[in-house]
């Protein structure tokens, strides 16, 4: 699924992309190298962002809006090649981004325009009809959640309206790919969640492909098929979230709330290895047999545990993005 | 809660991206109409058209009546309205002897001074009003991420933005200069005047253009140079009126020069007499200040090429055929040509200068 590609970068091929439809995988660099006078900010990049969604992840500073400039063919390259869908951004930069949407990070809004206004203007400018562009901007908004507060100002609405409408205006065209820079910034958790609910029936119920450069760990391991790590403008990790979050051990994690040290007791004493996690949360079963299982069952429904899930253990991304920041530039890696 | 939501649904129109610089321009338009500021300005700038349009009715009454071959000598036996479109005529330069000479070169003075004058002073305040947001305010909100990553180029985003400050100054140039000139066809005396003077339109929109290109661009390529409306419009007032002092005191160090003779080396001792003996004083003009406007008293000076003002005047008396010698209009032609490309080569690198940073 994964190889690693000379130069310390990394090429990320899907298994389920077949070569013959390479040409028309969403996104594809090939040594991406990007320099503002002296200062090299992508070095080497090389990449393939096949369907899904694809967390973009890299401390401050890493590249990341760089590497989405150049998708979008706004910064011109000093080596390399970018495809998006086939076309080169650099030479078809309208094609590409009529099948591309975007929402930046920061609040780019036209101002004097209300919500509505600003989501059709966005379909206009991608080529939609005046009428069609209105009703398709209500169309959107609807879906994203945005009440009568479409009708106001962009500049006097809430962040997370304002998050809604960008969204919005990302997508009325029916984009292809739509790249997100941090998209939950400054949202509540529930708004945060829904964000996140849309994105995955995007990608999973209409086939978008999604990617989304963020900081926050939890939504990239939360909805995000692969990552992409970037530091200091070169790729230091990419693969499947299942990939490199997989551990070599068998253990089972259970996830529960009650008495866990009274649980790993009573396991230990019927000699099943059992221990409580770092931060005695959950509970790692070492050999899950079926005696072993049963064994957990009997004891969890005696003292009373709520159960959660139990699931193979995996590490938390957080630990393997802090290890793969951690590691020397040239250890970079990908698991296979 | 949304009322129609479906869910997401894919749209399976057919996308036209090409008309975007229209789609920022009528966007544009529609958002700069809301400032109260501008409607009332744009409502004053055409009083002074009215004063023409008096202008127009006062000749063609005169000329109608005949008077206008007579001469000054006449002119005891005028009514006031006649009068008043004599002295025009006279102090337009008309050949008084040639009704349909007489209305051509009239016509064509009095739509040069109407842009020249009131209008291009009104000119500089529209364009104050509206230039300066158009770019500072989307560099402000980061409204190029918006616009450059959807199918435009840096060409859509300026012609669209040259769009809105193209139409709001055509509604203080073009379109009155257009309607005085349909007010002439409509007191004459005869519809056949619109075909006599069917040239008059294209010079009207060609000097239209003259003002428009470089002062627009100009302008926008200072809105592109900040976030900050007001340094925008500083730099723009202050670019007009620093180009305006100093063709004044050019000018008026050459008209000095010109006055005293001493003051010039080359100056000979039969001159230095001649300067000595008591000039003929120069017989007051009436409507003097119709006939400077309307680039008669030396329209074409050598300093005028400083000022924008000044170097529009000279180029738009050209494209009236007021002015004839290429010579005198090269300097004031070659400095709007390089307004017209610095501005906009400053615009193409500054518009999406932040997407590329």
């Amino acid at each position: 699924m994964i190889a690693a590609a000379a130069g310390g970068t990394v090429s990320c091929e899907d298994d389920s992309v077949p070569e013959s439809a390479n040409r028309s995988l969403p996104v594809r660099l090939d040594g991406v190298t990007k320099r503002y006078g002296r200062r090299t900010v992508l070095s080497d990049v090389s990449a393939e962002i096949p369907p899904g969604i694809t967390g973009l992840v890299g401390p401050n500073g890493a590249g990341k809006s760089t590497l989405v400039r150049a998708i979008l063919g706004l910064v011109r390259l000093a080596a390399g090649s970018v495809s998006v869908y086939g076309l080169d951004p650099a030479v078809a930069p309208r094609q590409v981004r009529q099948r591309v949407g975007v929402v930046p990070e920061d609040d780019a809004t036209v101002p004097g325009l209300t919500g509505v206004e600003m989501v059709q203007y966005a379909a206009r400018l991608s080529g939609l009809p005046a009428t069609e562009g209105l009703r398709r901007a209500h169309e959107v908004l609807d879906w994203c959640d945005a009440g009568q507060e479409r009708y106001r100002s962009v500049e006097t609405l809430s962040v997370g309206m304002r998050q809604k409408v960008a969204f919005a205006a990302a997508i009325v065209h029916d984009p292809d790919l739509v790249i997100l820079d941090e998209p939950t910034n400054g949202l509540d958790p529930l708004e945060r969640r829904a964000m996140l609910g849309r994105l995955v029936t995007l990608a999973r119920d209409h086939g978008k492909t999604i990617l989304i450069s963020t900081h926050v760990l939890r939504d990239v391991q939360s909805i995000c098929d692969r990552l992409v790590l970037l530091v200091k403008g070169r790729i230091r990790l990419a693969g499947t979230i299942a990939a490199l979050t997989e551990t070599a051990s068998e253990e089972l994690r259970l996830r529960a709330t009650g008495p866990l040290e009274q649980l790993v007791a009573a396991l230990g004493e019927r000699r099943v290895a059992a221990r409580l996690t770092d931060d005695r949360r959950a509970v790692l079963l070492a050999a899950p047999t079926a005696e072993a299982l049963a064994i957990l069952w009997d004891e969890v429904a005696r003292i009373g545990i709520d159960v959660m899930s139990l699931e193979p253990d995996r590490r938390p991304l957080e630990d393997v993005f802090l290890a793969a920041l951690a590691a020397p530039e040239e250890a970079s890696h990908a698991p296979a | 809660m949304p009322l129609h939501d479906v869910g997401y649904r894919p749209w399976t129109g057919r996308p036209r991206p090409r008309g975007a610089a229209g789609v920022i321009a009528t966007t544009g338009i529609r958002l700069t109409w809301k400032n109260r500021w501008l409607r009332r300005v744009l409502f004053f700038a055409w009083s002074p058209a009215v004063m023409f349009a008096a202008g127009f009715f006062a000749f063609e009454q005169a000329l109608d009546e005949g008077v206008i071959t007579a001469g000054r000598t006449a002119i005891g036996r005028l009514d006031g309205l006649q009068m008043i479109g004599s002295l025009v005529a006279e102090s337009l330069g008309g050949r008084l002897d040639d009704p349909a000479e007489a209305r051509r070169t009239v016509w064509s003075r009095l739509l040069l001074a109407f842009m020249r004058a009131p209008q291009a002073m009104l000119l500089a305040v529209v364009v104050g009003l509206v230039a300066p947001r158009l770019i500072a305010d989307d560099l402000r909100a980061k409204a190029w991420l918006f616009y450059f990553t959807r199918p435009l180029s840096r060409f859509d985003y300026i012609l669209g933005k040259f769009g809105v400050l193209a139409v709001i100054v055509s509604l203080v140039t073009l379109l009155p200069a257009l309607a005085l000139w349909l007010v002439g066809v409509l007191v004459s005396p005869s519809i056949s005047v619109a075909l006599a003077t069917w040239d008059l339109p294209l010079r009207i929109a060609g000097a239209a253009v003259a003002v428009t290109l470089p002062t627009a661009l100009l302008a926008l390529a200072y809105s592109s140079l900040t976030a900050e409306t007001r340094i925008a419009t500083f730099a723009w007032f202050a670019t007009w009126v620093a180009c305006w002092i100093a063709h004044g005191a050019l000018s008026a160090a050459d008209a000095t020069a010109q006055a005293d003779p001493q003051a010039s080396l080359t100056a000979t001792d039969d001159a230095a007499e001649q300067a000595a003996r008591p000039r003929p004083r120069p017989r007051p003009r009436r409507f003097s200040w119709l006939a400077r406007a309307a680039g008669i008293d030396g329209s074409a000076d050598r300093w005028a090429w400083l000022s924008l003002f000044h170097a529009q005047g000279v180029v738009q008396a050209w494209i009236f055929g007021i002015e004839r010698r290429l010579a005198a209009v090269l300097p004031s032609l070659a400095m709007l040509a390089a307004v017209t490309f610095g501005s906009l080569g400053l615009l193409f690198l500054r518009v999406d200068a932040p997407a590329r940073a």
